[in-house]
């Protein structure tokens, strides 16, 4: 038996440098005595396209996180990767640059010793409208060729002007929408028949415990990484959430 | 000399090396850009934090650090981070002396300093806070905190202005931080150890 450690929203950027060294940091630490490591999506803040790896100006970190999870994968630890809300367009190029598997947003994988379902998450959030609506545009293959087909500059351009226009909506979105729906919780339990989800995107780390249809369910909330991240552990059974707290009084 | 006299002799002595020892704590300059703070050292009291705080300052570890999380009324907290909001790195954790700094009368009043650490209580390395208030709740042993206690190991004697300067500045996010760091660095220029004035 080995060790699996789950881990989501890092969002990963060149503004948030020491975000990048607890991580690297971690994929030499703990990471590498894992059996395996499942990114729950939102590795990166954003992704405009896997030649963010090999563009001339395209910025380093995208190519010092592939090298580094490439050697985590070299050394033992298998790699999954889930894409995200923000990191939707990572695609099998960066995945063959990490020697990373895919994993599909949801999934049903061996974790802990039982049937898991793994989510990001952000389905989960069904009150959010406004949300929903943008996603099935960004997911769809019109919108993605459409946007990957342009230049790297004016995608980033894009994707920054995305990125202000969602931070704006979400600062008038109450905290409960930005929340998961329980109704959609429990119809997630239902439709994939496990009686566990670990899921992250909600930036509220923690347990659950509830009941659906009678039975007893759980439901593990992943800790984002921008104060101070952290992983859930799941070895023989045991899952245990470690959240690296950072220094205060 | 009979063992009375003797006696007497001896704690004359010990009086009389006890205080000087007193008076010349160290004294540690913090330059920042907003102004300089002159701290005293207790290393009686907190001997493991004040030698570890000093390895800092000799290195030179505090140069060009930030303080990252300024809440007024509570405390200002620095030594960990560059501007760019890399964390610097540090030398391995000490052990909490909270306990030991309650019972000598090191408590974590408005002015003191203490060593930030995580939620680990022996995680302590570099960065430390000043307090801008009577925080008992930060002392080993009070029941309203983690029971284990922030070491308090010396206090403000001078630049309380530029503490309260500090503690004033608008804050908001930074770097990986959603809030309470300064709009503007407050930044460590250097930090010296000085003769007691």
């Amino acid at each position: 038996m080995g060790r699996d450690l789950l881990i989501s929203d890092l969002h990963l950027s060149q503004e948030r440098p020491s975000t990048t060294a607890r991580f690297l940091e971690f994929l030499q630490g703990e990471a590498a005595l894992a059996r395996a490591l499942y990114v729950l999506g939102d590795l990166f803040d954003y992704w405009i396209g896997d030649d963010e790896l090999t563009a001339p100006g395209a910025d380093s970190l995208a190519r010092e996180v592939a090298e580094a999870l490439r050697t985590l994968a070299h050394g033992g630890t298998a790699v999954y990767v889930m894409q995200g809300n923000r990191d939707f367009l990572l695609g099998s190029g960066f995945l063959a640059a990490c020697g990373a598997l895919p994993l599909a947003d949801p999934t049903v994988a061996e974790i802990g010793s039982a049937k898991t379902l793994l989510m990001h998450g952000d389905t989960l959030c069904t009150d959010d409208l406004d949300y929903l609506a943008w996603r099935r545009t960004a997911r769809s293959a019109s919108w993605q060729s459409e946007f990957l087909a342009a230049p790297i500059a004016e995608r980033r351009d894009r994707s920054r002007a995305l990125r202000s226009e969602s931070e704006a909506r979400k600062r008038t979105k109450s905290a409960a929408i930005m929340d998961v729906s329980p109704d959609a919780v429990r119809e997630a339990f239902r439709r994939h028949e496990v009686t566990r989800l670990i899921h992250g995107h909600t930036h509220r780390p923690g347990h659950h415990e509830l009941e659906v249809d009678g039975r007893p369910c759980e439901r593990w909330v992943l800790p984002d990484w921008y104060q101070s991240g952290g992983y859930l552990s799941a070895e023989d059974g045991a899952l245990r959430l470690v959240e690296f707290s950072p220094a205060v009084p | 000399m009979n063992l009375l006299k003797l006696w007497k002799s001896f704690v004359i002595l010990s009086a009389a090396a006890a205080s000087p020892a007193a008076a010349a704590n160290p004294q540690v300059e913090v330059k920042t850009n907003v102004g300089t703070i002159r701290l005293e050292l207790y290393p009686s009291k907190a001997p493991k934090t004040v030698a570890n705080f000093l390895q800092y300052v000799r290195e030179g570890h505090y140069d060009g650090t930030i303080f990252h999380r300024v809440i007024d009324g509570f405390m200002i907290q620095g030594g960990g981070f560059d501007r760019s909001y890399t964390q610097k790195p540090t030398r391995a954790p000490i052990p909490n002396e909270a306990q030991a700094g309650v019972e000598a009368g090191l408590k974590n009043e408005a002015g003191t300093i203490a060593m930030a650490r995580t939620a680990n209580p022996n995680s302590a390395t570099a960065q430390f806070f000043i307090n801008l208030a009577d925080n008992a709740f930060l002392n080993w042993g009070d029941p309203r905190g983690d029971g284990n206690g922030y070491a308090v190991f010396g206090k403000v004697v001078s630049g309380l202005d530029v503490v309260t300067k500090i503690a004033k500045t608008p804050t908001g996010r930074g770097g990986p931080f959603a809030s309470d760091v300064p709009r503007e660095a407050i930044v460590i220029e250097s930090t010296t150890l000085v003769d007691a004035k």
